[in-house]
Formats: structure tokens, C-alpha cells, sequence
């Protein structure tokens, strides 16, 4: 916690923007000046973000809280159910609002910073990438051999997210051969937790699904895979945020804040109270 | 007309009189039967179903407005659906007893004066703010029995409204608004049941058919469209739909998608309830070998029992999202010299079906659009398709990973949800439909919910160089295109049909017009001022035949951009009633 120097920061961004005209009504400005950042993460997201008892948590939940204390904000957190696709997400989050009254957020957590969702969605601007996501595989001891290509899995309980990578790659690779035997669930967490809960044998998610369900089901006789998946589909991900496209004084002061949670161990810290490894963005 | 309405007029009311008095309850109570509704189709006086009676042919008897006075139609009055909410109107009015009910974007519900236009209440359902529905804010219609006007919203309620103040009388959840289910289809009454089906949400959907009590809304019966699923009748288990995997690989029936998420019609010389369901799940068709049953089907559904007693795979194995809910409306002819009891369908994937409507026995299937490249006509003999597999989207591994295919219909349909009509007195359905194609490939890096994901690309685009939209008239028993009136934007407007030798329907370009039933001259047409996606309707008042429509532009289609886009960019939105009649 170093509020200072974040704060001269955004001071200099200040004065900056007094000889820029066009950043004068940019939303740091006016984030500032209303003293709320209003924050939307995914509903069913967990770890990143998940609501228990009414309770909003997760990675994404905890950063957006940082974001606001770091900024001597005001946290106002919302949470919003997936579209379709990305880009259902960002207008209805980012630069429209949706049709029923949901009003816009000042920043959206967890968007891929992608050039081509970049290229695609020209009304944000995608920014703070602060970690890297990818596809892994965990498996019961005992059950399979959970280094072995996944291949040689048939016959056994798999489990994966529906419709998500992991499972595409279990029902399309291979031939096809494992499909009879993989159980759908709604979120890639709860294909992870159906290990611990002896309803599966193997389960692709992604990592921090993988890491985070794991943790929690805190049972030894359940442990990741080493190698790599073969000829898994995805090479992994950066994860960032999206502002508005006019609001890039936001985005650069949130950069500025991560910069500083990067170098003091803070950022890590959050990853790991819910048991994932922080892995540092490629885009750095 | 008269003799109808001293039956469902003045005799239900001295009935209802004489119980008033003894029961001391209001004579306002009084309303449409089930006996009435089924009736609607020959009751001119009102309108009293989404489809002007239960078949929804869409056609009138009346005969005022006619090939040779149509011409002289003017507004009586125009209604604003105003509260700074626009957007799309795709509802159908509901007239009864001298008034207009009529839903409107947003989950409202209005009643106006029928004579005069003056709003009598307005209902508008309170939703969450957190919602936020795939395609557009529209709302297809109510429903009337009795005392309530029964409608669906946004946030996936059924609510039953008193017909004369506007309030609620019961309210039921019919799925999770948190995870993303909503409803915008018009219920439908069936012997004091009202038929529903369903939409899909974040998770997914397993489509269904939903019976409930009219006067409570409690459950009666529930018949899931895809096999595996367990039906209900009264809270018991009423067997499986289908045969556990006969049609679907591993636990995929779980989530296999069929949503009914626009009603359906019911027929009661059979007394079945004719549904249409959705595209299966997941979208590439490659990780789901079979024929994925009951998707993209007609189901024939015991009104009693809800017990399905046929089906028709209109397309099997879907690959190209041809969601197969479109309404199959019940009529006769005579086939061969066999004189049949039929039903047709004009399908998102561009064919026109005509089924023996008793079994669902396949009598011919044949396109009503310029162009399908996903099959080559059906087989007489199997009634499947003739596929064009270098037509289907590739798998989403493998060499087949980047190809892109064109294909025709794009998804959004040769017909989507706006409703065709059939003349009682031409023998011909009329089909408003859309020429247009889609190029879709895999997309290398795509995302989801803030995950990589293996998503479709699409660009959807004309495929004539002056129309997307055509209004079409087809032979039901020669399957040949009578005739047809082409339109620059894709029609997204319902249509309807009279004995006076007319079609109705709307265009985006604000214009609703009258053709020539036999000919396709259009003979008549008048300016909303924002683009028609509404259902037109007609009724007899005061010895005056209306016609009623409602303006707003919206849907799903200017969700959509590239060429297809320069057709409509410039329509405004709007969101009114329009009432027209002759002069005096």
C-alpha cells in the first residue's frame, strides 16, 4: 500500500490533461470528481469473480477493490451475466449500457487484450493486462494416468465446461473417441470440483479453474497435470480491462496502479489467497 | 357476425347475469371463453388469439375492405406507445368488448379505446436492471380469457393482468432472468390452459412446452422437446420424451438446446398443440453426430397430456443455426384428388413444408427462396433433406478448421419469427421471407465470457442485387410461388389475409400495404413513420371493418451490420398503434 506516489501520479495525469483539451472530459477527471469507480466483472466467473451469500469474490473482485483504494476511489462493483460473444459484453458493459437501465461501468474486468478484439470493439480501448490465462488438466490419482496423452483416457469420467475450449478439445481431438465420456457442467470450477466430489476422473479448465478448485477441494489424491496438453487449441491469453475509448486517462492511471501491485507483491498475493499462481502477461 | 355475437355476447352475459346475482360478484368478471377463443378464426367482432384463432391462418371473413374499396383506407386513430421506450413493436393487438390490448417493447401492456384510441391503463412490468436480452426488447402478444390478458416478459415471467384496471392478478417465474432466460413470445389459450414455451440463457436450454391452470398459473403439464428429458402431468413423471441417446453422443441431450421461443398453434379437430423448436447445442455440428432430435422440428403434442405424438425433423443435424420454431398452421386441401387435413410451415432453412397434419407424414417440402445451398430439395420417400455437405461449416479441428463456406439462408432465416397467413378463399399461404446469405467460418481466436473460445464468424449479406425482403404467395399443394412483391429491406413483419381478396403486412421502411391475394399488385399502402414489424389485424366494429398494426422499428435484424445494413440505417424508431378504416 503506497498511496503516494500513485497519487502524484495521477496528479501529473491531472495537469497533463489541462493542456489537452480533449482529455479535459476524460472519465479520470470525472471518476475523480464523482469519487465512485463503478466496476463490472462476470457473473459464474469463479475464481475470478462469483457471488456467494450475496457476497461478491473472487481475483477480479479483489482487484477492482485495489483499483479503487489505490485511486482514493469509492468501489461501486457490479456483477453481469455473459452475452453471447465479447462483444455483447463490451457494449452492453463499456460503452452503451444495456436496454433495461444497466448503466455503464467506468471498467470491465477480465476482457482478453487481443488486437483483434481490440480491432473489432473500436468503442473501448483494452488495456492493464494483468495476467496470463490458459488450458489444464487435473486428474484423481489412481483413476488414469494423468500424464499420459489424454487419448488414453477413453472409457474414463472426463469433465469439462460446456461449450467451453476445454471442451472442444476433449469432443473434437482424438477422433472424437473421448465424447461418450465427458460430463458437461455449467462452469469450468465446477467441472474441476466434480474430482473432489468423485464425480469425474479428469477435467480440462483453465488454469486459475484448475488451481483455484484444487485448493478448495483440498484433497491430495487430486493434482494437476505437468506436461502440456497435445495439440491443445489455445496458446493462452493476456487478461486486461476495457474503458470506454474516450476514458484512456482511467486505463493508463489503473497501468500506473497495477505497475506498482507487479513490483510490491500484490498483485501475486491476491492470485494466490485463491490458490492460483499469478502468471505474468506476455504483453507485459 | 351477428348470430356470433349474441352467442358470445349477449348470451354468455345473461348467463353471467344471472350468476352475478346470485354470487353478488362484478358482471366485469365476464369475458372470452376457451369455447370463444377456439372459435376466434369465424368471430369478427374481436380478436381474441395471436394468429386470429387458434390455427393462426391469419385470415378474415369480412369483406368491407376489399380489392376495390382498399384503396380509400385512412387512419382512424394512431396511439403512442411513447415513455421515452421505442424500439421494436412486434406485437399482435387483442381486441375484445371495445377495447385494444396490445404489448409493446419493454414488457408493457396497453388498452385503448377501440373506437376512439384513448389509453384506458397501461401495465408496464418492473425489471431487473441487470438484464440484458440477446436480441431487442420486443414483446409478440397476449393472450385474453375471462378477466386477464396474459403476457410474457423480459425477465422470463408470465403474468396474468385484470383486463379492465391493469392489475396483476398472478405471476410466475418461467425461468432464471440471473442466468440470462428471458421470454418475448405470445401465449396461447387451450381449453383454460395457456401454452408456453421457452428461451435460452447463459447456460444453455433444454426447449419446452409448458401447460398451466389460466385462473393461477400453476403448472399442469411440462414436455421437454429433447430426448432424455422426463415430461410432468400434475406433478408426476409422464414419460420420456424420445429414446435416451438414440440421437445425441454422450450427455450432450443435457444441453442440447431446441428452445420453443416462439409458441406455437393448436389444432381442435385433433386436439394437438403444434410447437416448433430451436437449433441444437453446441453450435458446430461436427462435435455432435446424429440427428440431435427433437431439434429443429414440428412436435404434435397431446393438448390433454402434453404427450407428443409426432414429430418432423424439418432439419436434421442442424449445422447452420436453422432454429426450426416456426409456426405450423393447420388448413385442408385436397392433394391428388384426396381431399387432407394438412399443415405447412415455411422454415428458417428456406424450404416450405406441407405435412399430413394428423401423423406428420411428409407430403412436400420445397424452396420459397432464391437460393439454398445447404440442400438440394427432400427425398419424397424418407422426407429428409438432400444435403450438400461441402454446404455445412467445417469441424473445428483439423484440415476443415479455417474453410469458409456461403451459405443460404444466412441464420437469421429465409423466414424468421413473423408470422404467414393463409387465405381460406385463395387456397394460397402468404410468406414473408428474405433472400439472403451468410459467409461463416471457424474463428481462429475468439472469446467468451473473458475465455478463448472456438466461436463462428459471419458476415451476412443480400444476395439480389434490389431485395432482400420478399412477400411470397405459394400453391400449399403444387409448391410453385403464385407470386411476388420484393421489398429493398428484409421483411420482419407479420401478415394477414382476407375474404376481401387482400394481404396485409408491414415493411421496415414504415410502410404497412394491402396486395391483390390473387395477383401481388399492391393496391394500397400508408406511412407510419417508423418501420412495421408488428402483425397486422382486422375486426368489425359498429358495422366498420379496422385493420390495426403496430409501428416501431427494431428486432433482431439492425443488429446487424455490413451491406445488409444500407438497407435500413436510416429508418427512425418510433412505437405507436395504428388504427385504419374507410370512410364514411
Amino acid at each position: 500500500m503506497r498511496p503516494a506516489p500513485n497519487r502524484r501520479q495521477l496528479l501529473g495525469g491531472l495537469i497533463a490533461s489541462l493542456f489537452a483539451p480533449h482529455a479535459m472530459a476524460a472519465p479520470l477527471a470525472k471518476v475523480r470528481e464523482l469519487g465512485v469507480l463503478r466496476v463490472g466483472v462476470y457473473k459464474h466467473n469463479r475464481p475470478w469473480s462469483w457471488s456467494e451469500d450475496g457476497v461478491l469474490k473472487g481475483i477480479d473482485v479483489d482487484l477492482a477493490k485495489a483499483f479503487a483504494t489505490k485511486l482514493g476511489l469509492r468501489l461501486d462493483i457490479v456483477e453481469f451475466t455473459a452475452g453471447e460473444n465479447l462483444s455483447d459484453d463490451l457494449r452492453n458493459v463499456v460503452w452503451r449500457g444495456g436496454l433495461l437501465g444497466f448503466q455503464r461501468c467506468d471498467v470491465m474486468m477480465h476482457v482478453p487484450f487481443e488486437r483483434k478484439l481490440q480491432q473489432d470493439n473500436d468503442n473501448v480501448a483494452i488495456a492493464a493486462p494483468y495476467c496470463r490465462e490458459g488450458f489444464a488438466a487435473a486428474c484423481v490419482e489412481g483413476t488414469l494416468d494423468c500424464e499420459a496423452p489424454p487419448v488414453s483416457w477413453r472409457g474414463k469420467r472426463l469433465a469439462a465446461s460446456t461449450t467451453s475450449i476445454g471442451d472442444f478439445y476433449l469432443m473434437a481431438g482424438f477422433g472424437g473417441i473421448l465424447r461418450n465420456s465427458i460430463a458437461h457442467f455449467n462452469t469450468g470450477y465446477e467441472a474441476v470440483a466434480a474430482l473432489g466430489e468423485g464425480k469425474a476422473d479428469a477435467v480440462v479448465a483453465s488454469n486459475a479453474e484448475v488451481e483455484a478448485g484444487l485448493k478448495d477441494m483440498n484433497n491430495p489424491k487430486l493434482r494437476r497435470r505437468k506436461a502440456p496438453l497435445p495439440a491443445m487449441i489455445s496458446e493462452g491469453w493476456d487478461v486486461g480491462i476495457a474503458v470506454r475509448e474516450d476514458s484512456r486517462s482511467l486505463s493508463d492511471a489503473i497501468e500506473r496502479v497495477l505497475a506498482a501491485m507487479v513490483k510490491d507483491g500484490a498483485l501475486a498475493k491476491i492470485f494466490l489467497a485463491h490458490g492460483v499462481a499469478w502468471q505474468a502477461p506476455l504483453a507485459g | 357476425m351477428k348470430g356470433s355475437f349474441i352467442r358470445t355476447g349477449f348470451a354468455a352475459t345473461a348467463a353471467l347475469a344471472v350468476a352475478a346475482l346470485a354470487l353478488g360478484a362484478p358482471l366485469k368478471a365476464a369475458g372470452p371463453t376457451s369455447e370463444d377463443i377456439k372459435n376466434d378464426a369465424t368471430s369478427t367482432g374481436d380478436v381474441l388469439s395471436y394468429g386470429m384463432g387458434p390455427k393462426a391462418q391469419r385470415f378474415s371473413p369480412l369483406t368491407q375492405i376489399n380489392t376495390e374499396t382498399v384503396s380509400r383506407l385512412v387512419p382512424a386513430f394512431a396511439a403512442s406507445l411513447g415513455d421515452e421506450k421505442q424500439r421494436g413493436q412486434e406485437s399482435q393487438p387483442i381486441v375484445y368488448d371495445g377495447t385494444i390490448y396490445v404489448t409493446a417493447s419493454y414488457s408493457r401492456v396497453f388498452a385503448f379505446d377501440a373506437r376512439t384510441g384513448e389509453k384506458k391503463w397501461q401495465y408496464t412490468a418492473r425489471l431487473p436492471d441487470g438484464i440484458m436480452p440477446c436480441c431487442d426488447v420486443v414483446n409478440r402478444g397476449a393472450a385474453i380469457h375471462g378477466d386477464k390478458i396474459i403476457f410474457m416478459t423480459l425477465d422470463a415471467h408470465i403474468i396474468a393482468l385484470n383486463r379492465h384496471t391493469g392489475k396483476v392478478i398472478w405471476n410466475k417465474a418461467v425461468g432464471d432472468y440471473q442466468a440470462g432466460y428471458s421470454a418475448t413470445a405470445a401465449p396461447m389459450i387451450v381449453k383454460d390452459m395457456v401454452i408456453t414455451g421457452n428461451s435460452g440463457g447463459e447456460f444453455g436450454i433444454v426447449g419446452a412446452v409448458q401447460a398451466r391452470n389460466v385462473d393461477t398459473g400453476e403448472l399442469i403439464w411440462d414436455r421437454p422437446v429433447i430426448e432424455g428429458h422426463m415430461g410432468t402431468l400434475k406433478g408426476q413423471p409422464n414419460g420420456m420424451t424420445g429414446k435416451l441417446n438414440a440421437t445425441w453422443q454422450g450427455d450432450l441431450w443435457k444441453t442440447g438446446g431446441g428452445a420453443t421461443w416462439l409458441g406455437g398453434t393448436y389444432d381442435p379437430e385433433t386436439n394437438l398443440i403444434y410447437m416448433g423448436t430451436g437449433n441444437p447445442a453446441p453450435w458446430n455440428s461436427h462435435l455432435r453426430p446424429g440427428d440431435n432430435l427433437y431439434t429443429a422440428s414440428t412436435l404434435a403434442i397431446d393438448a390433454d397430456t402434453g404427450v407428443i405424438k409426432w414429430h418432423y425433423q424439418t432439419t436434421p443435424h442442424d449445422g447452420w443455426d436453422f432454429d426450426g420454431v416456426n409456426e405450423f398452421i393447420p388448413f385442408d386441401a385436397t392433394i391428388n384428388g384426396k381431399p387432407m387435413k394438412l399443415g405447412a410451415k415455411a422454415d428458417r432453412n428456406g424450404y416450405f413444408f406441407v405435412l399430413d397434419r394428423t401423423n406428420g407424414k411428409f407430403v412436400s417440402a420445397n424452396k420459397f427462396v432464391m437460393q439454398t445451398t445447404w440442400a438440394n430439395g427432400y427425398n419424397q420417400k424418407t422426407g429428409r433433406p438432400n444435403v450438400i455437405e461441402e454446404g455445412r461449416p467445417g469441424a473445428p479441428l483439423g484440415a476443415e478448421k479455417g474453410k469458409m463456406v456461403f451459405s443460404s439462408p444466412s441464420f437469421l432465416g429465409g423466414k424468421n419469427w413473423m408470422p404467414m397467413a393463409y387465405s381460406q378463399q385463395t387456397g394460397l399461404f402468404y410468406v414473408p421471407s428474405n433472400d439472403w446469405g451468410m459467409d461463416i467460418w471457424n474463428e481462429p481466436i475468439a472469446y467468451k465470457k473473458g475465455a478463448a473460445y472456438l466461436g463462428a464468424g459471419f458476415t451476412i449479406k443480400p444476395i439480389a442485387p434490389d431485395h432482400i425482403g420478399v412477400l411470397r404467395a405459394m400453391d400449399p399443394t403444387t409448391g410453385k410461388i403464385v407470386w411476388e412483391a420484393p421489398n429493398k429491406a428484409p421483411l420482419w413483419g407479420g401478415v394477414m389475409t382476407t375474404a376481401g381478396g387482400l394481404v396485409f403486412t408491414g415493411t421496415p421502411e414504415g410502410y404497412l400495404k394491402a396486395f391483390d391475394a390473387k395477383t401481388g399488385k399492391e393496391l394500397w399502402k400508408f406511412q407510419t413513420g417508423s418501420g412495421v414489424v408488428g402483425s397486422p389485424i382486422t375486426w368489425e366494429q359498429d358495422g366498420e371493418q379496422y385493420v390495426a398494426v403496430m409501428s416501431g422499428w427494431g428486432g433482431a435484424v439492425p443488429l446487424w451490420g455490413g451491406e445488409v445494413a444500407k438497407t435500413f440505417k436510416e429508418i427512425s424508431q418510433g412505437g405507436a398503434l395504428w388504427v385504419f378504416k374507410l370512410p364514411r
